[in-house]
């Protein structure tokens, strides 16, 4: 008895969340110990976002389709982003001190501890590999 | 002042949550990765210029934070 071919998209098995989340895990968990403005964060980051541009600019990983358009409720993310930018340019305006802050100057402080840090790589990494899926 | 910066930042940082949820619960406005995924189908020729743009950007913001 003939059994048709079934032409199903499999997902190779390391691209799954239960090969990649501990994956990124262990590489958070490493990275956090790397302090910044080190020669071997400034590697580490570019080898990492190296290989996940090759990931994402080649056909190995299987992508989510795009929407073809995007709906007019669109313009709500202008709320988020005008409300950054005001901020951060109104701290550019002031020079950027310790009591007008821009973004970076107040993560800093945060990202020198371990914890923080290794959470902060956790996100970019996660987030990295969104991107790279889509 | 430095509490005005602060407030701001968590500010934007809970309105990018709130559109967000809102977008998830609704197909009116469009989530942050559809947002990336339409940059990302941009080409010029045969170089997707969106996605490159995309991860450097993303690159760039890991660099900034974690290793500069």
């Amino acid at each position: 008895m003939d059994h048709p071919e079934l032409a199903v998209p499999t997902t190779p098995a390391w691209t799954r969340p239960a090969v990649t989340l501990p994956l990124f895990g262990a590489f958070s968990l490493l990275g956090g110990f790397l302090p910044s403005f080190s020669l071997e964060a400034n590697l580490y980051i570019f080898t990492l976002g190296a290989v996940m541009m090759r990931l994402g600019l080649g056909q190995r990983v299987p992508r989510r389709p795009a929407p073809t358009r995007l709906p007019r409720g669109l313009v709500w993310w202008l709320l988020p982003v005008g409300v950054f930018v005001l901020f951060e340019i109104t701290a550019f305006a002031n020079g950027s001190k310790e009591s007008y802050p821009t973004l970076s100057l107040l993560a800093d402080p945060l990202l020198d501890h371990y914890l923080p840090r290794a959470l902060a790589y956790f996100g970019w990494l996660v987030g990295f590999w969104g991107l790279v899926r889509r | 002042m430095r509490w005005v910066a602060v407030g701001g930042f968590v500010l934007a940082a809970f309105l990018v949550a709130a559109v967000e949820w809102a977008a998830r619960r609704t197909r009116r406005i469009p989530t942050l990765s559809d947002m990336a995924a339409v940059i990302m189908t941009h080409e010029v020729g045969k170089v997707p210029v969106g996605r490159v743009a995309i991860f450097g950007f993303w690159w760039w913001v890991g660099w900034h934070f974690l290793a500069r």
